[in-house]
């Protein structure tokens, strides 16, 4: 309670508060090898800040934002340390070496930020090191405080479900985990619910879900929404199939409020989606292609080639424009009503954004 | 004696230098790509190869970073962490990835 009430007084005084209104910019971020941190001005397609990292190596590129919006925490060192960036000055502002001498812990896009901005969360999977075997040992749910600087250590460990991905925090305090199924943690207490049943959902006349979590998104409609692909059949006994379907399943995290809900036939593959956050049936998704689904009807409304395959998506705050990114070193612009490729940026290192994410923010 | 694989050449080491207390007659769990998440794939989920990555070289560090093709390019997490040091673009670069034998690895 005293961590959220000091972030809620730093709020109301203006420290923390994200830019609003008609003079807030979208700024574009994302991480790019060979270990440089990009922002970008959406509008005017500007790389304005090029910042070396200093990493060890810039995979896997996993990005959160602070609430504020100023800095960036990033899964580094290929998937081992998080790295904390300001990105007004370059400066680095929070480092965790989450390995040690014998025991390697690797996050696997196990990364996100507590709403009032004192604490980071990440899932864990160490590995001991012996002279002739690894020993995999207990994943860990670790909490850090934001202000500890360039040698953070864990003030909390509690245990976790094996196979976590990504991870979003909420308004009411809960951490969301993607794993098997959709996890709800207190970060308090360790203690752990499923959110959404995933893997183990009850659809009688379904396969089990195929979920590819590697983007930490919807910020833009403040949500945790993941894609799920899954067969249907015509009954119980599933002899017969009857489609193969896209869905979405979302946290809202303001409320904590979940839904899953099939949208789509599976016709082309997605990586990543992301929703309109001024029309949340809009939902736009990205790979090879770009489309644009109204997920309350189940119309496909448009798609379109892009040049290349892209992983990851984000959607200006005025819902106009869409950016996809990841893969190689160029961010395509989209207009979101005619798919149209209205712009481009090209990064100035001319590294692979590979896994990387593309988190969009807001300032002044 | 002479050790005939990689375990039992680890196995020669430990001796050497006291560690035998950690030795396991058999090696029950590995790590980095041996555990990787998803086998690879060499056609898309239409049985086809016109829905993978377009161009592959989009997709090669977004499937080597997380070991997704541990069968096709070297363990990056583990073992070959140096395979991309001179490729910051996979399409531009590919020229300059790494060459893997079974003797270069780190661990």
């Amino acid at each position: 309670m005293k961590t959220f009430l000091t972030g809620l007084s730093l709020a109301l005084a203006g420290a923390l508060a994200p830019a609003t209104g008609a003079e807030a910019r979208d700024l574009l971020v994302t991480v790019a090898r060979p270990d440089n941190l990009y922002v970008i001005d959406a509008a005017s397609r500007e790389v304005i800040k090029d910042c070396k990292i200093g990493s060890e190596h810039a995979t896997p590129g996993i990005t959160v934002m602070s609430p504020d919006g100023h800095v960036a925490y990033m899964l580094l060192d290929r998937w081992q340390n998080v790295v904390g960036v300001n990105i007004d000055t370059c400066e680095r502002v929070f480092f965790a070496r989450q390995s040690e001498d014998k025991v390697i812990r690797r996050s696997i896009a196990s990364i996100t930020v507590s709403r009032d901005g004192t604490r980071l969360y990440t899932v864990r999977n160490p590995v001991r090191h012996h002279a002739d075997h690894y020993e995999v040992m207990e994943p860990e749910f670790a909490v850090f405080d934001t202000a500890a600087g360039l040698d953070a250590k864990p003030i909390a460990i509690h245990p976790a479900p094996r196979r976590s991905t990504l991870m979003a925090a909420d308004d009411t305090g809960k951490v969301y985990i993607a794993g098997h199924d959709i996890y709800a943690v207190d970060p308090e207490t360790g203690e752990t619910g499923v959110a959404i049943a995933n893997a183990s959902w009850d659809r009688p006349t379904y396969s089990g879900p195929d979920v590819l979590a590697f983007w930490p998104i919807g910020t833009q409609n403040d949500e945790f929404m993941l894609l799920y692909s899954a067969a249907v059949f015509t009954d119980e006994k599933q002899e017969e199939l009857a489609d193969f379907v896209w869905g979405y399943e979302t946290v809202d995290l303001k409320t904590g409020a979940t839904e899953i809900k099939d949208f789509a036939s599976f016709e082309v593959i997605m990586f990543s989606a992301v929703r309109n956050p001024n029309a949340p049936n809009e939902l736009y998704g990205v790979y090879t292609q770009l489309s644009k689904h109204d997920v309350g009807t189940g119309e496909l409304v448009k798609r379109v080639d892009l040049p290349h395959t892209y992983y990851v998506i984000n959607i200006s705050s005025d819902g106009k424009e869409i950016y996809v990114g990841g893969t190689n070193d160029d961010i395509g612009v989209y207009d979101s009503t005619t798919l149209e490729r209205i712009g481009e940026i090209r990064l100035p290192s001319g590294g692979d954004m590979s896994v990387s994410t593309l988190q969009i923010v807001q300032s002044e | 004696m002479k050790p005939l694989n990689q375990k039992a050449d680890r196995v020669l080491k430990a001796a050497a230098v006291d560690k035998m207390d950690e030795v396991r007659a058999m090696q029950t769990v590995t790590a980095g790509c041996a555990t990787t998440f998803d086998p690879g794939w060499e056609v898309d989920p239409f049985g086809s190869v016109a829905a993978l990555c377009q161009p592959m070289e989009a997709d090669l560090y977004g499937c080597s970073d997380p070991c997704w093709w541990p069968a096709q390019v070297p363990d990056t997490m583990v073992t070959q962490p140096d395979w991309d040091a001179n490729a910051n673009s996979a399409a531009r670069d590919w020229r300059a990835l790494g060459t893997v034998f079974p003797g270069d690895s780190n661990t």
